[in-house]
């Protein structure tokens, strides 16, 4: 498929202008068949749009047939339409080892190599792993840990993350049977969803198909009985916002509850020097429920981030669940205060050291530092060759980034407090644990998003051979190459982390930035 | 590595062995009736002593092949083959009393004395020369990166220029009827950049191009502004910028070839300590077992 090259005048999707989408055209050749206006006239959720818009953007949605066995989209590609199932069944799976990188030790430890392997969290328990048996997709179903494989069929319509903000594609597609399906960009996408008929529809899905699971997938509701959730199915409100809109600001009356669908939202509080992001919540995240556990008003303001999906549950009605469920409750404010601590911690350095010495460099954003003292580093590279020695030849540190003061703060994991390596994840599988400490989940696709989105390259793409179906050969594998996100990982299996153990010079240091540079600016070194 | 306040445990034992060695060496020498002697029992434990500390510092360049083996820190090892190192030349004297013997026993004792004489030189300079490249390479970036910097600093120069010559071919190109107003314009444009051109087509290009060239006059700081001010006094105003940008470059590459030289001072000693070293432990094996054996 061709990439649009859109013109942005008035609307950057065009839809609300009748402009058309200058030299769009999703593709040609065997498969793809351009449709007839009037047969998207005829299509549900296209009546009552101007004749003219379709017309003029035409060019923007295609008619794909796909023959059985054929792949629609694979995982961690990168995109930008979403496709509507008119007929067929296809299959949504995940491909990549739901595992994750393991760097075990116990009789290598004297060896000091963590030759990486790729371990289940069932042979493998890491502290505060999610423990959810059902991973988000951008779909109108999530697919279950334990085997990552779902259908859909007429109605169905996926790939709205990809098309809305160009994500990867969160999952492989292949067709079941003979498929014909809609593909298209954004901005016939956007039209479709301010249809009525086809909002009705899509949330009707949402509600049947994946409200259920989506509840249960958060471990605090995993207890909820099948009545309750049924009660709730037609009482919550499936709500949109565009990028940028505020969901609840803080200082605002608690009204409802709110579960992430799709996108991303931003949590921040207001503080004298500026905003302090508190969190990034992705799919199966929730939020809003302090304010309503305390009758009290909100205690962050929850931002759009891209174009983002919430359950939205009334204040009744999570009134009704806490009453109900007292386990619920404790579990709940358990959560909270985790959250508050974490909160109370975030604040408290924000106003131990001077903010505006160190924004400019984000140094006080981490709670790790590598710091080589370069009056002591003979540059030498020890360090980084300990690193690629001890994770397979593949180093997660560069000698190389920002001085401050006669420090070189090296290019290795800081454990942002603000970790941008984790909007976007198509999958939702990189996460921080309450010790901040960042953790990627086994169902990483390895599409390199976080990789992309880390500014300071400190996410690497790890390679390993595995062994896959090979969907041409039912019942044979393939060798396949998979990708799986690694950062650094403070060698945990070990004292100290290779780095620092190899450096003859004693330059090499992980610091906590907080007292570390707390101290250097007490003595007015800055 | 930087010999501060951490050594100081490292320095007291180091004092402490020495005393005790000295103590024990100086009654020995005055007491023994054909002098001390490398076969004697006491020099015998001087030898072996100080062959112990020569060999712990040999398995320093051992120790750092397996850099991840948790075989104690790598500053440990640093350490200890720093102080043991200079300790050995004590324990090797007291060893032969203070004579250099045979032909092997000399050499052996000249390399001893040359490789710790080495060996102190590289501490002083792994101990000076890392502040100094961080004062005065604030653009250091990674050694096997310069090359690499070396050809994007050049691609950034020769745009600069590709940049500022562009109004004169614009001049050039401009449709106009009057080909002698053209042929003055560009005439005129041509004399206002004659001077940049020509002095990066002269000066500054060989200057990026050739690393190890000599008689340049900027490799030399001062004199590189003095020409660069020169250079803007015959530019005009707006051309000032493009100036500053090409000083910019000029600066980073003098700043690459310090990190080179520095580079080669840090670890370009290790050329004659390694080899020595290793001449140095080979043979006082074949010493040790002639002496032993014979």
């Amino acid at each position: 498929m061709h990439s649009p090259q859109e013109t942005h005048e008035d609307s950057p999707i065009g839809a609300l202008t009748n402009k058309g989408v200058a030299q769009t055209a999703l593709g040609a050749g065997p498969g793809f068949e351009p449709i007839a206006l009037d047969e998207l006239q005829q299509l549900p959720f296209f009546q009552g749009v101007s004749g003219t818009f379709l017309s003029l953007n035409r060019g923007a949605v295609v008619k794909r047939h796909f023959k059985r066995g054929e792949v629609i989209c694979r995982e961690g590609e990168y995109g930008s339409t979403a496709f509507y199932i008119l007929e067929g069944k296809a299959q949504v799976s995940i491909s990549s080892p739901m595992a994750h990188v393991k760097t075990p030790g116990a009789l290598r430890k004297f060896l000091g190599k963590l030759s990486s392997q790729l371990t289940q969290r069932d042979h493998d328990q890491r502290e505060e792993e999610n423990k959810q048996l059902w991973i988000p997709i951008d779909a109108p179903v999530d697919l279950a840990y334990a085997n990552p494989v779902a259908e859909l069929g007429p109605g169905d319509l996926f790939g709205e993350m990809t098309c809305m903000s160009l994500y990867p594609r969160s999952a492989t597609v292949r067709a079941q049977t003979d498929c014909v399906m809609l593909e298209m960009l954004r901005n016939v996408l956007d039209i479709m969803q301010r249809n009525k008929n086809f909002r009705a529809q899509l949330d009707k899905t949402y509600r049947e198909r994946a409200l259920d699971t989506h509840l249960r997938a958060v471990p605090v509701f995993a207890e909820l009985t099948d009545e309750f959730i049924g009660s709730l199915r037609e009482k919550v409100e499936l709500v949109r916002y565009t990028p940028g809109q505020v969901i609840c600001k803080q200082g605002d009356a608690a009204d409802a509850f709110y579960l992430v669908r799709i996108g991303f939202v931003k949590v921040s509080q207001a503080h004298p020097g500026g905003e302090i992001i508190l969190a990034y919540l992705s799919r199966g995240d929730y939020f809003g429920e302090t304010g309503l556990l305390h009758g009290d008003m909100r205690t962050a303001t929850c931002t759009a981030l891209d174009h983002v999906e919430l359950v939205r549950v009334g204040a009744s009605d999570f009134g009704r669940m806490i009453e109900q469920f007292p386990d619920v409750r404790r579990k709940l404010e358990a959560v909270e205060r985790d959250r508050m601590e974490q909160n109370r911690e975030r604040l408290s350095l924000t106003r131990s050291v001077p903010l505006d010495n160190f924004l400019q460099q984000g140094l006080m954003e981490a709670q790790s530092l590598l710091l080589l003292d370069l009056d002591s580093c003979t540059r030498c590279d020890a360090c980084v060759r300990a690193c690629a020695d001890a994770h397979d030849g593949i180093t997660r540190l560069v000698r190389e980034g920002l001085r401050f003061d006669h420090y070189l703060v090296a290019t290795s994991c800081r454990q942002c407090l603000d970790p941008l390596c984790m909007v976007g994840c198509p999958v939702g599988s990189i996460r921080r644990r309450n010790s901040l400490e960042v953790i990627i989940e086994d169902w990483c696709i390895g599409c390199g998003l976080c990789a992309e989105n880390c500014p300071y390259g400190n996410i690497n793409l790890h390679p390993f051979d595995v062994m896959v179906d090979d969907p041409e050969n039912p019942g044979r594998k393939k060798a396949a190459v998979k990708q799986k996100a690694t950062s650094c990982d403070l060698c945990t299996n070990f004292a100290e982390p290779s780095c620092v153990y190899a450096c003859p010079h004693d330059a090499a240091h992980r610091v906590d930035p907080r007292k570390f540079f707390a101290g250097l600016l007490g003595q007015g070194k800055t | 590595m930087r010999i501060d306040r951490t050594h100081k445990s490292w320095l007291i034992a180091s004092l402490v062995i020495l005393g005790v060695a000295t103590a024990v060496y100086i009654p020995y020498a005055r007491n023994s009736i054909t002098g001390p002697r490398g076969g004697s029992a006491i020099g015998l434990a001087f030898g072996i002593i100080g062959s112990a500390f020569m060999i712990f510092s040999g398995l320093l360049a051992a120790r750092k092949k397996v850099e991840v083996w948790r075989l104690g820190r790598a500053q440990s090892w640093m350490r200890g083959h720093l102080w043991l190192g200079l300790l050995s030349l004590p324990m090797i004297l007291f060893h032969g009393g203070f004579r250099f013997g045979g032909p092997l026993t000399a050499v052996l004792m000249a390399l001893l004395i040359l490789v710790v004489a080495s060996g102190l030189f590289g501490a002083a300079l792994q101990h000076y020369l890392p502040k100094v490249m961080t004062s005065e390479v604030p653009f250091e970036t990674i050694f096997e990166q310069i090359d690499h910097v070396r050809a994007e600093l050049l691609a950034e120069a020769d745009e600069l220029i590709a940049r500022a010559s562009a109004p004169l071919k614009l001049v050039a190109a401009a449709p106009s009827g009057d080909l002698a107003a053209t042929a003055d314009s560009v005439l005129g444009a041509e004399e206002t950049l004659a001077p940049l051109r020509n002095f990066y087509a002269r000066e500054m290009r060989p200057f990026l191009e050739d690393h190890r060239g000599r008689n340049q006059p900027l490799a030399d700081q001062e004199k590189a502004r003095g020409i660069f001010e020169r250079l803007r006094r015959l530019l005009p105003a707006g051309m000032h910028e493009t100036t500053t940008s090409l000083e910019e470059i000029c600066d980073e590459e003098r700043q690459l070839r310090q990190q080179v030289r520095l580079h080669y001072l840090l670890h370009g000693w290790l050329m004659l300590h390694i080899p020595l070293s290793f001449a140095l432990l080979i043979l006082g094996c074949v010493h040790a077992v002639m002496a032993l054996r014979y």
